[in-house]
């Protein structure tokens, strides 16, 4: 998926400006946030399991090859097939051959992040396969050609009205907007989907090296359908996404779903080891687990952003922050967004492209308090400013960098002497007077338009403070 | 194509660290803890499971009914007939669906069911050699899951933490009885019941070691929910829209 992060700001700017995303933004705060306040306040020993959570993650992302080879060993022992894939061409490229492979017509999808970035249902359309999105939120935004606008909740800015346009204009019918009817109706047109497709394809929460098992947590029952059904299953992960033993799993369940809607288990926690086994009644064939880099190396590779890769996916870090709930999950321009998108976006798409969103964030720790793995987000935001600052993430930007740089050395010189410094004040002062109304000014001309395109800027005083304080007796 | 020594080797490289090393044991996950004895903690947990089986069921029944179950006691196997008996009546269902679990031999559900003019069968196929037959039986079992008003099944096990049940898939159990009928009703039976999802993945641990387990494990835990529109609760998207859990004991 193309990332289209140079946008923010618009976009932003244009969300800030609806008030049914807005709306929407205070639902997630309202539900997902509070719930999982609550749901963290009844967990006795709640601190203690994001202790321990974070340590089963470092200690495996510490260890990466290690359990990525274990998982390969287990999956395989399973009957299953693992490939490694190093961007989203090879993934989406593997996924095709399986498809004509098994001669499928449909496919259908439970939730997948990794797949959104390999654009997998484009990569589908384009080999003549139906790609059918199995998740209630997912199907709306598919329905509407949209990215998700949030990791769990990825349909939450579509008003009941505009997801009925969508769903009348896909089963016909008469017009419906209860949201138990629209559900309702969804249900009778993907169930054909489901006794039909040939080949399922899902994410994948968590991947467990001991056995070669992959863990599924939905609501709906879509993931079950879609790993029970078809005779073929294509699971697709981050390479982060591996857990040593299956008896960690009790632990990470525990904090993924109380921070991600609230519960204490979602309904359906699915298992799958590998293909069906025989001579076991249903399932599939044919099992594959697509291991998937694109660009996740490139926080590997740093000692620090390494932690992001700690990430559970589990959305808390949205709904909490407060920038996220005015910009909305569209602004960010990629797969993943808030917190956590802005600081993995520009990392693992390398691209100057995303470098706004490092300062997409007001670094008040939010994101970092409601994490259930405690990623340092605000330092590994401030860490990626620096690194833009200092030219090194966006190579082409060295103007606005010259710019900062030659600003800083003026303000420089003038704190370090005296003389400059009242000299200064006085022509700012003299320059600000014709343009300034009633002590403040409203605009300026460029490169300073940027503070007052936001906000105005106050007149500069005539009298200096160490002039009034000198004739006070002061000093 | 990828190849798979360049992936490890892209990972080692960023990590800085070589192949064929020795790992450094850690607390935090049970991968390290002593391998042999998880056979002996099984056996200490299915004990536990038995000795304290009236508490565990009482405080299953709690969590259960919290999430979503509908639950019914009874304290007899004909109770327990009664009671499927019941739901699917009152359900006005045509046609039932059930797994062979062992409950069944306990609680004879289809003399019952089938007096009250529903046509039940039973969720699985003669197993064939050739693979064509195979597919073909098990292709006829996925209609009738797909076009069947309830689906009845037994539990492997239940956990009291979060009112869930766990089947474990194979011959005579099959994936969508659970699933595709828009009600499900599960029969629980004493002792089955573990207090929480650590001794639950204590026993699925222990049947890989034994080389016991199987395609996959279900957790179900009330009935299949979205919140995907302007955040509304709706139950019963893809899964089944009541389900219901008959206690015997």
């Amino acid at each position: 998926m193309r990332v289209r992060s140079a946008e923010f700001k618009k976009r932003s700017a244009e969300t800030a400006r609806d008030p049914r995303r807005q709306a929407a933004l205070q639902m997630l705060y309202d539900g997902l946030h509070k719930g999982r306040i609550a749901a963290a306040a009844a967990t006795d020993n709640w601190e203690e399991l994001r202790v321990k959570g974070r340590a089963i993650k470092w200690h495996t992302i510490r260890n990466l090859d290690y359990y990525l080879e274990l998982l390969e060993e287990r999956v395989v022992a399973n009957g299953g097939k693992v490939y490694f894939a190093n961007d989203d061409a090879e993934a989406s490229e593997y996924v095709m051959g399986v498809a004509r492979a098994n001669d499928v017509k449909t496919v259908i999808k439970s939730k997948s992040m990794v797949s959104e970035e390999m654009g997998l249902n484009e990569a589908f359309e384009e080999a003549g396969i139906r790609p059918v999105e199995t998740d209630l939120g997912e199907y709306i935004i598919q329905l509407a050609n949209e990215p998700p606008y949030h990791l769990i909740a990825p349909a939450i800015h579509k008003t009941r009205e505009e997801i009925s346009d969508l769903i009348q204009q896909a089963a016909g019918g008469p017009r419906e907007e209860d949201p138990k009817d629209l559900t309702k109706t969804a249900r009778r047109l993907l169930r054909e989907e489901f006794r039909t497709a040939e080949m399922g394809v899902s994410g994948v929460n968590f991947a467990v090296a001991e056995t070669g098992s992959i863990a599924l947590v939905t609501n709906e029952g879509n993931g079950r359908m879609v790993t029970s059904a078809p005779r073929v299953h294509v699971a697709i992960m981050g390479m982060e996404k591996v857990i040593p033993s299956m008896q960690d799993l009790s632990t990470m369940l525990r904090i993924l779903i109380r921070s991600a809607t609230g519960q204490r288990i979602s309904s359906y926690v699915t298992i799958v080891n590998g293909p069906r086994k025989a001579p076991e009644e249903d399932g599939p064939d044919e099992f594959h687990l697509v291991i998937v880099n694109n660009g996740r190396e490139n926080l590997l590779k740093d000692p620090q952003l390494r932690e992001a890769l700690l990430c559970i996916r589990c959305g808390a870090c949205l709904n909490a922050c407060p920038v996220y709930r005015k910009a909305g999950g569209h602004a960010y321009g990629w797969v993943y967004p808030g917190p956590i998108g802005a600081v993995i976006t520009p990392v693992m798409s390398g691209k100057k492209r995303a470098k706004d969103l490092p300062f997409a964030s007001t670094l008040c720790g939010a994101c970092r308090e409601v994490c259930p793995v405690s990623i340092d987000l605000p330092t590994l935001l401030l860490r990626l400013r620096s690194d833009l600052a200092e030219g090194k993430a966006a190579p082409g930007e060295r103007s606005s960098v010259l710019m900062e740089r030659l600003s800083f050395k003026i303000w420089r010189f003038g704190m370090l002497h005296a003389s400059a410094f009242g000299l200064g004040g006085r022509i700012a002062s003299a320059g600000m007077w014709p343009i300034s109304r009633r002590g403040w000014l409203r605009r300026l001309p460029p490169p300073f338009s940027g503070w007052t395109s936001s906000r105005d800027f106050p007149r500069i005083a005539f009298r200096p403070f160490r002039a009034r304080f000198r004739s006070r007796g002061g000093g | 194509m990828a190849d798979r020594n360049e992936f490890l080797q892209m990972v080692r490289d960023s990590l800085g660290v070589a192949s064929g090393r020795v790992i450094e044991p850690d607390d935090a996950t049970a991968f390290f803890e002593d391998q042999s004895g998880v056979s002996d903690q099984a056996a200490a947990v299915r004990e536990h499971a038995d000795s304290s089986r009236a508490d565990l069921l009482d405080e299953m029944a709690d969590a259960a009914e919290e999430i979503g179950w509908v639950i019914h006691r009874s304290t007899s196997p004909e109770d327990a007939v009664a009671a499927v008996t019941e739901i699917c009546r009152s359900a006005g269902a045509k046609s039932v669906l059930r797994s062979t679990h062992d409950v069944f031999e306990r609680v004879p559900v289809d003399a019952a069911l089938s007096a009250e003019g529903m046509a039940v069968s039973i969720a699985t196929r003669e197993p064939s050699d050739d693979d064509a037959v195979d597919l073909e039986r098990r292709l006829e079992l996925r209609e009738r899951a797909f076009d069947t008003d309830v689906g009845i099944t037994g539990v492997d096990y239940a956990v009291a933490e979060t009112g869930t049940v766990v089947i474990n898939p194979r011959q005579g159990v099959s994936r969508l009885v659970s699933l595709t009928p828009p009600m499900h009703i599960a029969i629980l039976e004493a002792g089955q019941v573990l207090p929480s999802l650590d001794e639950l993945f204590l026993l699925a641990h222990d049947d890989f070691q034994k080389g016991a387990h199987r395609g996959m494990i279900n957790l179900i835990t009330g009935p299949s929910r979205t919140a995907d529109i302007e955040a509304n609760l709706v139950i019963g998207v893809h899964g089944p829209v009541e389900v219901h859990l008959v206690i015997v004991g």
